[in-house]
């Protein structure tokens, strides 16, 4: 945990205000609810079941508005076009975050809801203040039915949404999560059945919504809760429809270690840098949309993701591109053995950015049909707006900054940067091999640079080194050209990035006017932290950040999710 | 299919249905009855369902004293300790036997099934009890829990 609950909730800003907002609603809706129910004179009978109806109902109305919020964060099209207009509001790309949130609210209403209707139809029964008994209302009427089905379905999802389920098996998080559809209809439909009556029989109408207004009494909530439903089911329509449009797979690079390049040619598909997409390939799985980071620049005349075989899904596709294991394992081999620069020229060997090439043309495989839905936001995308951008990437977490780089690189020819002046380019990675794919983009992009201060490249290596290999790197780096790892101009270093140092450095040089040539020092210089990675190392970073903050420099952390 | 793990699915689904039953226990202390009260019984205004005079001993235990609702609550507190596992538990054979837990979750659902707000927490043990199941037959074992692991102060 590191950090205390009680600091995390309520000492931090952001935090608390969400805190405040978020479950300040929740506890009006359910004293508004309450107190509709008690002071309402039409429900007298009802009432006469005190507390339970009042909790009930109150708990009925902010599980409405749980109900509508739950698809909010989950409507991925018009967040996208929102996400830019709406940063400074509310963190757009902590979409997944705030459904969790609403769905333990959920949970918890649910709880007190059935609770307060388990007494309510107990005492129903008792009081025979209608002639039925507290089985009828749960098992025969519509309110008890959809209820019941809700809290099945409820246990379904979250059992399978649990973190651990997830990665062991994303399939049935999500096969089991499209449930929603069927939660959703129970949900609209909870109430039809007329529980909240002032006259003794349910008053059905042959017209929709086959109650009337005027004895069903019930808040009506499914007017607005079923929007955001209506809304996010016509988005997954329109995904299926823009998955449809023409798209090819045009050539497949495999590089050593087993990244596999997807270049697909779709022309209806616009994107901007450090986006990311869904991607489907039918002849695998006609279901399973799987996601990834888009690693080519928009000027590109191909969409481009890096995939590396780690999954099942994974798996199945190197298979089927012929990129599999054995392949893998002779190239990661001879990369591994991989020989200088320079030397390879000479001796005709195989260097370590090296790929195999699978074309569309070849005769001896056939490459499948994919689909691809997206794109979808990342806060990668306002790297533009900042003087100075410190891209971080975690092992893998180094995809979107290759659209990124590749962006800044066009638009570098192009010279339109915005205000970007400077860009810090950092990646933090295990072991060598792993090096290889991200590999001929670096070099293209080093390559490309006229003024050496724009772009800084730092790689460092995390593993542990053995004897052999420091040896080795000591006598092939001495008076080489290239780095022995990864062939760049840069150097590689070794170990574990000391953020802290990093940035209160970066602080004084700006501060001091070194680091961005010209730089008005009266103005405010913005410094935006871009990280791809695990959570551990953000949370490192975002301190790092947090702390280097002066009033002249204004550092910010922005983090990429998956 | 990805590698679903059966015995850990069912592990969630347990503690879910298992604190689904401690409450649902908890609350019929207070509110009292024979959940298949409606067999052979007939409805008196106001009073509601009156049992069929067989249900007799049904209603000693259950409306007369919440013995069930009572033994419910304790036997879903122990399954959650079971599952979580509690340190007293943690290492015992038991703690790692699919077929006792599954067996628990099926006396589980007989208690809960018998009084009426139990009725969910018993259909969630029977699904815990048949994702068990599932584990069994695909031959699933649990490792035995390291002996220095969760101690402080010990190394």
């Amino acid at each position: 945990m590191g950090e205390s609950w009680f600091r995390r909730e309520f000492l931090t800003p952001k935090r608390l205000a969400f805190n405040v907002v978020f479950y300040g609603i929740h506890f009006f809706l359910f004293g508004y609810g309450w107190h509709t129910q008690a002071t309402n004179t039409k429900l007298a009978a009802l009432n006469g079941l005190k507390w339970s109806v009042w909790t009930s109902r109150g708990a009925g109305l902010v599980l409405a508005f749980d109900g509508g919020m739950i698809l909010v964060p989950m409507l991925r099209n018009i967040l996208r076009i929102v996400r830019p207009k709406l940063t400074w509001l509310f963190p757009a790309d902590e979409n997944i975050w705030f459904h969790r949130q609403v769905a333990y609210s959920m949970a918890f209403w649910a709880m007190v809801h059935t609770t307060a209707h388990y007494v309510n139809f107990f005492n129903v029964e008792r009081t025979q203040v209608r002639k039925e008994i507290a089985l009828d209302i749960h098992y025969t009427q519509a309110g008890g039915i959809t209820g019941h089905f809700l809290l099945l379905i409820m246990l379904l999802m979250y059992s399978t949404a649990h973190q651990k389920m997830r990665q062991q098996c994303f399939e049935a998080f999500w096969y089991t999560h499209h449930l929603a559809f069927f939660f959703m209809i129970g949900l609209y439909t909870h109430a039809t059945g007329c529980f909240v009556r002032d006259s003794v029989d349910p008053d059905y109408i042959p017209t929709f919504p086959f109650y009337s207004t005027e004895h069903c009494l019930g808040y009506e909530s499914w007017r607005f809760t079923i929007w955001p439903g209506i809304i996010y089911f016509g988005e997954r329509i329109w995904r299926e429809v823009r998955a449809r449009k023409a798209t090819r797979l045009s050539k497949v690079l495999v590089h050593p270690s087993g990244a596999m390049e997807l270049r697909i040619v779709k022309p209806s598909f616009k994107y901007t840098a450090g986006q990311w997409l869904f991607i489907q390939v039918p002849e695998i799985s006609s279901l399973q949309w799987h996601p990834f980071t888009i690693t080519s620049a928009p000027e590109d005349p191909y969409v481009s993701v890096h995939i590396r075989q780690v999954g099942d899904w994974t798996y199945a596709l190197g298979d089927r591109l012929g990129a599999g294991p054995s392949v893998v394992a002779a190239m990661t081999k001879a990369a591994m053995k991989g020989t200088e620069k320079d030397e390879k020229d000479i001796l005709g060997g195989s260097s370590r950015g090296d790929y195999v090439e699978i074309d569309a043309g070849s005769a001896t495989t056939s490459l499948p049909a994919v689909r691809v839905d997206g794109p979808y936001g990342a806060p990668a995308e306002d790297v533009f707006d900042n003087e100075v951008a410190v891209l971080i990437g975690a092992g893998i977490g180094v995809t979107p900054f290759a659209s990124i780089l590749k962006h800044i690189w066009y638009r570098q020819k192009k010279g339109k940067l915005g205000s970007l002046r400077r860009v810090e380019f950092f990646w933090v990675v295990r072991d060598a091999p792993s090096f290889g794919w991200f590999q001929s983009l670096l070099q293209e992009v080093e390559a490309a640079q006229a003024d050496p201060n724009f772009l800084r490249i730092n790689i460092y290596l995390t593993q542990k080194i053995s004897e052999d290999m420091l040896w080795n790197i000591a006598v092939n780096d001495a008076g080489a050209d290239y780095d022995p790892l990864t062939l760049l101009r840069t150097r590689t270093m070794f170990g574990r990035p000391d953020w802290t140092a990093i940035y209160s450095r970066m602080k004084q040089a700006i501060e001091t006017g070194r680091y961005i040539p010209g730089s008005n020092a009266q103005l405010k210089t913005k410094v935006g932290t871009y990280f791809c990675g695990p959570g551990v190392l953000a949370k490192a970073i975002k301190k790092a950040t947090v702390e280097a903050c002066t009033s002249s420099v204004e550092f910010t952390f922005a983090k990429e999710h998956f | 299919m990805g590698n679903l793990i059966w015995h850990e699915y069912a592990r969630l689904v347990t503690i879910t249905a298992s604190i689904y039953t401690i409450w649902a226990g908890f609350f019929a202390i207070y509110f009292r009855k024979f959940f298949w009260d409606f067999v052979g019984g007939t409805v008196r205004d106001p009073g509601g369902i009156q049992p069929a005079p067989q249900a007799a001993f049904f209603i000693a235990v259950i409306v007369k004293a919440p013995v069930v609702p009572i033994i419910s609550m304790l036997l879903g507190m122990f399954i959650v300790a079971l599952e979580f596992p509690g340190p007293q538990l943690k290492g015992m054979a038991i703690q790692r036997s699919f077929i006792f837990k599954t067996v628990m979750l099926i006396i589980q659902a007989f208690f809960a099934v018998l009084f009426y707000q139990g009725t969910n927490g018993a259909l969630w043990s029977l699904i815990a009890a048949m994702c068990y199941t599932r584990a069994i037959m695909l031959g699933e074992t649990m490792a035995e829990a390291k002996e220095n692991r969760g101690k402080a102060g010990e190394a």
